[in-house]
This record gives structure tokens, C-alpha cells and sequence, in this order.
């Protein structure tokens, strides 16, 4: 991709869209230099447009099982995962397809993962939502929630016991903290004080299940007192917001400091899946977090720091949808493994 | 009498259930406005009440001990789980409590956990998998699996009163695609007892849930295209065995050849094969033979998936390789 770079973010930028959060004010642009802004611009349009254009596929019947759509979720992996490095793990949950992208997996492999053709990494094994890639350090979902909690809690004691380079990244929604495992995870990272930055992207449904029947607490940041790391509830449809927070958890892990616990708030514009018309919340509440889409917000914030995006805009998208349609074209032509790979990879050579 | 499918007979059961007694409540994820993710308790909670339709944070293990406890009260809950794979998640709760309770201290566990089992459905590995020999496996539990939307309905009422722990896998291939006119008289389908779907004398093709179609199928066919007159035995309940139905099948036809969708080892079959060699070997004129999944997981992609799972076709050919001895 291209990038306008050189210039530095303006010192001019004046209040950008940000509640009453726990995270520093200052340093509008998160020190971030123009190209590194836009680049990630560019990931979150590459996020949202990827997304939409899987749930068209599955519509046209392109795909089977389900697609959890992230549309609305954007700002909470871009702003957690960008600037990661390739040493670094992810672990991401059912809704995080996305998260792959952020971490330099080429469209081509999601696409391939989804039409569960000889292209997708596990051979069509597991489903649409499971994309997982040894090489990316991107662990597969698990559809058990919050599992993928457990094992980057093993991933950051392993790296900090075998002194590599690396720490971890873990996603999961506001329901998954009602699991045992998730408090198992969390517990168990604060006492090792391993680095794994946690994401909770709450989005105030799990299913059906709003936030009030899933927890008692104010904010689920607050679990994090419990087991011994600060807890951070940011506004997650600010990128940059999300993005400071998450380089001051990123700062403490590569130093040794222990574990963060980031809460986002956040909105998933969609049905819990492609088939969940999603009837149990009202218009009016769809309607006013769409206004708060991240993608405009963003624009804005752009704008404030004295950057174009509009300038931009068409170009990336090109550039983007140019991608998708050759991933999706290669999937397309891609074969269904040969069925009897049904038995292979079961155990290890 | 109604045309009912599978999950509105499920449904319709336990709604009867609740309605003839008050101590019986629903408990679980997504099943109050949502109504479940498959629709079982729609509308229950408009009729009953939050106090006994219960949607619960995500918690399977939080599930499954609160019931007990709630039992323990002369409550009869209920548990849904969303798909049945994620009864791993409560898999201590069930195995080191829920079975032991009454032989460890005399407390009773009245209880039904249940929810959506089976493949078919293109849900990969976590969405498709039938854990019923875990808990066939334990005992103090009963093991629970309709093949059809009468039997959905009298066995999920038997179950609910029943004073033990009853784990009620439902086959969600069977969810829509089985319809059928259903009672609507408040009757029950006793626990622990197989039915005889189709009468043969050739040999015996014992199954249970979604592979109880696969084998009236093929049963069909063997009968068009080779003469062979096979009875089909429908397990309905794993724990307890009936034993009796089976045996006395094999006394007639000689033959028996196990179906199920579960995976090879460890499943039912193997369990049969014992029981027989116990306690009818002479009547054996052949092996006793099983068509099953493949010992793998449950692979996603659509053609893997079929590759995995039996079907008619293939239980023609192993019932036809019996039929040679
Ligand atoms: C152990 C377990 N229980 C239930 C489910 C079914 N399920 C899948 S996603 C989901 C809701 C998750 O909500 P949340 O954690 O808030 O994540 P979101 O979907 O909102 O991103 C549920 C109940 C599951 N996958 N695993
Ligand atoms: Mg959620």
C-alpha cells in the first residue's frame, strides 16, 4: 500500500470524540506519524470491507456454518493489535477473523479459510470463524469461549520461561467473562505477571443476553482488582483512544510488568451471526452506535491532527476490494480437499 | 392430532411439563426472549415467567451445579445447553457431582440436562459432535437419545420426572427435518426402552437418533434390491441398555450390525459387542459388525464431513457383507 508519510500529526488537534475514560489525555495522535495514521486507516477500512464482503459470501450461500460479522468493532483490533510485531501472539475469539489482517495474513488465506478449500490453512478442518496460522503466531478459535484466554497464558509463561522475544494478545466479548475459564486465565496471568495484553470487547450483547444478565459490576474492567492487574475501560469506537491504551498494556508486558486488562465498549452492528435477526434489541439503540461508527470518527480525528483521509479514502478502498476480489476469485477456484484428508493431521509425525 | 417437527415436540413436552408441575424450570443461555438458539422454549417465558424460565450469564458449569442445588429444593430444572459439545464445559459438574449425589449422600438430583447434538449440519468440529458415551460412561446418569418428534415428546416428559439425572441429547439434523403427527394427550415414552421400527427375520440393524432414518433407508433398499428382511431396533435410551429388545431380536435374525453416528471406538457398539458375547453368544451366526463415524473429529468441509459421517449407502454394504455368512 501507499502511504503519504514525512509529515508529522498537527499539535494543533483540538478535542477529539473521547468520554470520560481512565486513559491519558494528552498526546492527541498517540504519537503516532502520519503514515503510521494512515496505515492504519487503511486497516481499518481493509477490516470493515473484508467483513462486509463476507457477509454477503455467506448470504449468496458461498459458505456454510455461520460468520460472526466484527462490522462496528473495528477501532478495538486495530487499535489493540496495530504495531505488533510478528514475534507477538494472538489469540482471538469467534468475532475476530479480522484481527488475522491486522497481523499481515493476506486476505487470500481468510477467503481460502472460509471456503474451507485445499488453500485454507487447516484444509477445511474447522469452520469459517476459525482461522488460525501457526506461522502468523495466530492461534485457531476455539468455539469454546474464552479458551483461547487459557492458552495465551501458557503461550506468555512459555515465552517468559524460555526468555523469547514476544508477548500476547487476547480477545474476547462481554459474555465470555461469566466463563470459569476466562477467571482461570486472568487469575492465573496476574500471578506469573505474564505479558498478555486481555481485550474484552464489550458490546453489550452476548446473544441475546444483555450486559446487565450477564454481570453485576460496573464496568468489567473492574474483575481486573481481583486478580492484581490494572483494569482500563476505554471508549472502543476511538481508535486512537483504544490505541494509547493499549501501548501503555503493551509497554508493561514487553517490560516485564504483568498483564493489562483492557475493556472496550464497543457495538457489533449485526446479528450475533449472519442467521440472528437480532430482534431482542431495539432500532433506536442499533441506530445511535451506528453514529458512533469508527470509521468516520477516525476521519475526523484525522482531520483534527491535520490529515486528509478523503484524499485517501478512494485510493485504499481500490486497493482493498482489488485484494478481495482476487481472494475471493482464488477461493473460487479453489477445490474441496479430497474428503479422505478427513483423516489426516489427527495426531503429529 | 397436530403435525409437530422434532423441536416443537420438545418443546411442546416441556411446556406441558411446566404446566402440570410448578417446581419444573427452565435454566440456560439465550432460552428467555430468544427463546433458545433452536427455538425449544419460544414463548416460554412470556407464559412462565422469568422466575422460571431462567437466561443465564455464559456459565455451563454454573448451570449445571446451580440446578443441583436447586433440586436439592424439590425444584425440577431443566438445563439447556446451547450445543451439546459444550457440555465439556460442565463435564466436572456432571461426572464428579451430578452422578454421585444420590450414592454419595442420599440427595436425589432430579434433573434434565439437554440440548442439540449431531453433524450433518456443516457446524465443524465444536458444532457437531455426540458426547453421549462420556456419560454412558458414568454411572448414576441416564443417557437419552429420540429419534423421532412422538418419542422427543414422551421421553423429554419422562425425563423431566424422572427422580435422577437425565441427559437428553436431541439431534439437530432431526430439528426440522423430522415431521410427524404428534399427541396432543399427556403421554410419556418410559426411559430404558428400545422400539422395534421395522420387523425382519435376515438380521438386526440396531441404532438410535438421526441413524435410525439412515437404517429404515436402508433397510428399504435391501429388501427392493436383495431380498434381505432386516429389523431396525431404535435404542431410544443408552443408559440404561435394553438389553432385551436387543437379544431378542438377535434370537430371531442372528445377525446384528450396530449403526450409530457417534465415533468408532468407544462407541455403543463396542459396549453391544460385549453384552452380546456375555449373554447370547451362541446365537451369533456372524460377526458382529458397526457402521460409525470415523475416528476423527468432526471435519468442517462439506465433502469431509459427508466422507465422515455413515450412511445408507454404506450400511447397505456392511449389512450385505453380513448377510454372506
Ligand atoms: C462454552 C460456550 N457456551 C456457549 C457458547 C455459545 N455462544 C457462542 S458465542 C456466545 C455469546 C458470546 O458473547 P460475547 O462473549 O459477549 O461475545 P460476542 O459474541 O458478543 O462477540 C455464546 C453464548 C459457546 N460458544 N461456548
Ligand atoms: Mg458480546
Amino acid at each position: 500500500m501507499t502511504v503519504q508519510s514525512g509529515k508529522k500529526p498537527s499539535a494543533t488537534a483540538t478535542k477529539t470524540n473521547r468520554r470520560k475514560m481512565t486513559q491519558p489525555r494528552n498526546n492527541k495522535g498517540a504519537g503516532l506519524s502520519q503514515a503510521q495514521l494512515l496505515e492504519m486507516y487503511h486497516l481499518l477500512l481493509k477490516c470493515r470491507l473484508v467483513d462486509e464482503r463476507a457477509r454477503v459470501l455467506f448470504r449468496q450461500g458461498k459458505f456454510k456454518g455461520n460468520h460472526y460479522s466484527a462490522v462496528g468493532q473495528e477501532a478495538v483490533t486495530v487499535g489493540t493489535l496495530y504495531g505488533c510485531q510478528p514475534s507477538d501472539w494472538v489469540g482471538p475469539s469467534h468475532r475476530d477473523m479480522v484481527a488475522a489482517l491486522v497481523k499481515g495474513v493476506p486476505v487470500k488465506l481468510i477467503m481460502a479459510q472460509l471456503y474451507a478449500c485445499v488453500d485454507s490453512p487447516d484444509r477445511g478442518k474447522s469452520t469459517p470463524a476459525h482461522f488460525g496460522s501457526p506461522e502468523h503466531n495466530i492461534i485457531t478459535p476455539a468455539s469454546t469461549i474464552a479458551a483461547q484466554w487459557q492458552l495465551v497464558t501458557g503461550v506468555a509463561l512459555g515465552l517468559k520461561m524460555q526468555k523469547r522475544e514476544g508477548i500476547c494478545f487476547a480477545y474476547a466479548g462481554d459474555g465470555a467473562t461469566s466463563t470459569g475459564a476466562w477467571h482461570e486465565a486472568v487469575n492465573f496471568a496476574g500471578v506469573h505477571k505474564l505479558g498478555i495484553i486481555y481485550v474484552i470487547q464489550n458490546n453489550l450483547w452476548a446473544e441475546s443476553v444483555p450486559l446487565r444478565l450477564q454481570t453485576a459490576a460496573k464496568n468489567l474492567a473492574d474483575k481486573a482488582v481481583g486478580y492484581g492487574m490494572p483494569g482500563v475501560v476505554v471508549d472502543g469506537m476511538d481508535l486512537l483512544a483504544v490505541h494509547k491504551a493499549a501501548q501503555e498494556a503493551v509497554r508493561r508486558a514487553r517490560a516485564g510488568q504483568g498483564p493489562t486488562l483492557i475493556e472496550c465498549k464497543t457495538y457489533r452492528w449485526y446479528g450475533h451471526s449472519e442467521i440472528d435477526p437480532a430482534r431482542y434489541r431495539s432500532q433506536e439503540e442499533v441506530a445511535a452506535w451506528k453514529k458512533r461508527d469508527p470509521i468516520p470518527l477516525f476521519e475526523k480525528q484525522l482531520a483534527e491532527l491535520g490529515i486528509s483521509a478523503g484524499s485517501v479514502k478512494k485510493q485504499f478502498e481500490d486497493e482493498i476490494n482489488r485484494e478481495i476480489e482476487e481472494a475471493v476469485a482464488a477461493a473460487e477456484a479453489s477445490p474441496y480437499p479430497d474428503p479422505a484428508e478427513a483423516w489426516d493431521h489427527i495426531y503429529a509425525e | 392430532m397436530p403435525v409437530m417437527t422434532y423441536v416443537q415436540a420438545v418443546g411442546r413436552g416441556l411446556w406441558e411439563e411446566m404446566e402440570r408441575d410448578p417446581a419444573v424450570l427452565m435454566i440456560g443461555e439465550d432460552i428467555g426472549v430468544y427463546g433458545g438458539a433452536f427455538k425449544v422454549t419460544d414463548g416460554f417465558l412470556a407464559h412462565f415467567g422469568r422466575e422460571r424460565v431462567i437466561d443465564t450469564p455464559i456459565s455451563e458449569s454454573a448451570i449445571v451445579g446451580a440446578a443441583v442445588g436447586m433440586s436439592y429444593l424439590g425444584l425440577r430444572p431443566v438445563c439447556e445447553l446451547q450445543f451439546i459439545d459444550f457440555i465439556a464445559c460442565c463435564f466436572n459438574q456432571i461426572t464428579n457431582f451430578v452422578a454421585k449425589s444420590h450414592y454419595r449422600w442420599g440427595a436425589p438430583v432430579p434433573m434434565v440436562i439437554r440440548g442439540p447434538a449431531g453433524g450433518g449440519v456443516h457446524g465443524g468440529p465444536f458444532h457437531s459432535q455426540n458426547p453421549e458415551m462420556y456419560f454412558v460412561h458414568t454411572p448414576g446418569l441416564k443417557v437419552v437419545c429420540p429419534s423421532s418428534a412422538y418419542d422427543a415428546k414422551g421421553l423429554i416428559k419422562a425425563a423431566v420426572r424422572d427422580n435422577n439425572p437425565v441427559l437428553f441429547f436431541e439431534h439437530k439434523f432431526l430439528y426440522r427435518r423430522v415431521k410427524e403427527e404428534v399427541p396432543e394427550d399427556d403421554y410419556i415414552v418410559p426411559l430404558g426402552q428400545a422400539a422395534v421400527r421395522r420387523e425382519g427375520r435376515d438380521l438386526t440393524l440396531v441404532t438410535y437418533a438421526a441413524m435410525v432414518q439412515v437404517c429404515l433407508d436402508a433397510a428399504e433398499q435391501l429388501e427392493k434390491e436383495d431380498g434381505l428382511a432386516c429389523e431396525v431396533i431404535d435404542l431410544r435410551t443408552l443408559l440404561p441398555l435394553d438389553k432385551e429388545t436387543i437379544l431378542s431380536s438377535l434370537r430371531k435374525t442372528n445377525k446384528l450390525l450396530v449403526v450409530h453416528e457417534d465415533t468408532r471406538t468407544g462407541g455403543i457398539a463396542g459396549e453391544i459387542a460385549a453384552m452380546v458375547m456375555e449373554e447370547a453368544f451362541d446365537q451369533l451366526d456372524g460377526p458382529l459388525m458397526r457402521v460409525t463415524s470415523l475416528d476423527t473429529p468432526v471435519p468442517y468441509s462439506p465433502p469431509l464431513e459427508e466422507y465422515f459421517l455413515p450412511n445408507a449407502a454404506k450400511v447397505v454394504k456392511a449389512a450385505r457383507d453380513l448377510a454372506r455368512y
